[in-house]
């Protein structure tokens, strides 16, 4: 009740606002007016100047005027239903008919529902985002159970398809040789020797690259029973930071619809530390940080730096 | 088995050669080194018997019959400029029984000793050169395990070497600048130490005491 007094008080303000908004609009097109006219015929020029900005300045003072008379009664109307928690939407609450025009119930129950749509939508979104990196057989073998046609089609391309593209990128870079072999079923693995700097492991499903490691270039990548080696990590330091900066590499170069482009991209970059042990840092200009050399590549550039130069 | 420099480090000028030692160990210390155990290098000197010299009409060469710690299981024999042999250990007693070939060189044992540090991936081994019973100088071997090509790590093995060796960096051991591109081996390292070894010998006898 105390709402709709105030609102009765200020009714009178409201018209006089209104008013002085009708008389701050024609000060200020009277502004223009004169603008638009420019100076009158008189006989002197200096006469016609001094005219037109007596008048221009007489038309800017009627603005200012009617400006802040409106400016003060703004402050008298006020907000009227700041005070209640829906605004304006609450002034509904007061309607005395709630059978027929249910609406102010109605609004709070969607005001509710939509709030716990985006609470949960912001849950759902932080777990989604989660998953997004993981792309283990694991992870596609659910969704596959529960949904058997949205399986991706580039994880079932041909062996014989994978087969060319690797040969391709393996005759792309003369320095890099790379070995395929199928141990385990469909699954590609490679043996990337690079030079006589490292050798990298880099386990495949399908084009998608799953898991790579670096190793030294006389380490040993083999098991005791002639298999690939994919799990045990590299002796020296330096390798095991590279092994760190080729997983980075795997994530960042990700292009769902072009596998192939993704592998090439990633030989790429790896193609750059054929000069491990010979560039100096991009930053720093030295070759030792920490006793480790420049283990970076940027991903662009393909220019060297340390771990902690490259920010 | 990664590329390796060996050089020699002057004795830091009114010290002995144990302090310049515990001097540069120190130095490696506070880089972060870690102690890991110690190591022996030695080489004896075998002549060309004289028989067989007169027979056969040539120059005396002299050979070297070495041992690293590092490869504990093996024995390298050397020539000057020449080819280098790895064979098991049981070669020390083949030696013996070519006496009628190769004579032992008396007292012409040369050592070096000391301990082994390793710091990330690079192995510094500072060693008391000693032959006889008297101290002759410092080895210094810097080993970079990762890398196995001497020339693409030779500027960052330079490097390190500033680091705790100051002003007296060694210029490219020789072994380094024979084949551009080819895998360093064992031999390599062999080779350089035998460098030194003889370096050594012909520097004049500092008396030295308290080694050993």
């Amino acid at each position: 009740m105390a709402d709709v007094l105030s609102v009765g008080v200020n009714l009178e303000a409201f018209s006089q606002a209104i008013s002085a908004i009708q008389a701050l609009r024609s000060s200020v097109s009277r502004v223009f007016d004169c603008l638009k006219d420019g100076m009158r015929n008189k006989e002197t020029l200096e006469g016609r100047e001094k005219a037109f900005v007596a008048h221009f300045q007489d038309n800017l003072n009627s603005v200012n005027r009617d400006l802040n008379e409106l400016e003060r009664l703004s402050n008298l109307v006020g907000k009227p239903s700041e005070n209640h928690p829906l605004h304006n939407s609450g002034l509904l609450s007061l309607d005395p008919v709630q059978d027929k025009t249910p609406l102010y119930s109605q609004l709070l129950q969607a005001y509710k529902w939509s709030n716990k749509l985006q609470y949960h939508a912001g849950l759902a979104s932080g777990l989604l985002n989660q998953q997004s990196l993981k792309r283990s057989a694991n992870q596609m073998g659910v969704s596959a159970k529960r949904r058997p046609k949205a399986q991706p089609t580039t994880l079932v391309l041909p062996p014989q398809y994978v087969d060319d593209v690797i040969s391709r990128i393996d005759r792309m870079f003369p320095e890099m040789s790379i070995h395929l072999s199928r141990p385990n079923g469909t699954s590609a693995m490679l043996l990337v020797t690079l030079g006589k700097v490292l050798k990298v492991i880099v386990v495949m499903r399908s084009l998608f690259i799953d898991r790579t490691i670096v190793k030294g270039y006389n380490e040993n990548v083999y098991t005791e029973d002639g298999k690939l080696d994919i799990w045990s990590k590299s002796n020296y330091q330096v390798f095991q930071k590279v092994t760190d900066h080729a997983t980075t590499a795997l994530l960042h170069y990700q292009l769902p619809q072009m596998p192939d482009v993704v592998v090439r991209s990633f030989m790429t970059w790896l193609r750059s530390y054929i000069k491990l042990f010979q560039a100096p840092c991009q930053r720093c200009g030295k070759f030792l940080q920490d006793g480790l050399p420049p283990t970076w590549r940027d991903f662009r550039t393909l220019e060297a730096f340390h771990d902690t130069c490259r920010q | 088995m990664g590329v390796t420099c060996v050089s020699q480090m002057p004795v830091a000028e009114g010290k002995n050669v144990q302090q310049t030692v515990e001097l540069l160990t120190r130095k490696l210390e506070m880089l972060g080194a870690e102690k890991q155990g110690t190591f022996c290098v030695d080489c004896e000197t075998y002549h060309t018997a004289a028989s067989t010299l007169g027979s056969q009409g040539q120059a005396g060469k002299l050979m070297y019959v070495m041992h690293n710690s590092e490869y504990p299981l093996s024995c390298f024999a050397l020539f000057e400029n020449g080819p280098c042999l790895i064979a098991d250990t049981n070669f020390d007693v083949l030696m013996v029984k070519l006496k009628g070939f190769f004579q032992s060189a008396k007292a012409s044992k040369i050592e070096t000793r000391g301990t082994r540090y390793q710091y990330c991936d690079f192995l510094v081994k500072v060693g008391t050169v000693t032959m006889g019973p008297s101290a002759r100088g410092i080895s210094v071997e810097v080993e970079y395990g990762p890398c196995v090509v001497a020339n693409d790590c030779w500027n960052l093995l330079l490097e390190f070497l500033q680091s705790f060796l100051g002003s007296h960096i060694p210029g490219a051991p020789a072994v380094f600048g024979n084949r551009h591109d080819a895998v360093y081996s064992p031999a390599d390292t062999m080779v350089q130490y035998m460098e030194l070894f003889n370096k050594i010998r012909k520097q004049q006898q500092v008396p030295v005491s308290g080694i050993r």
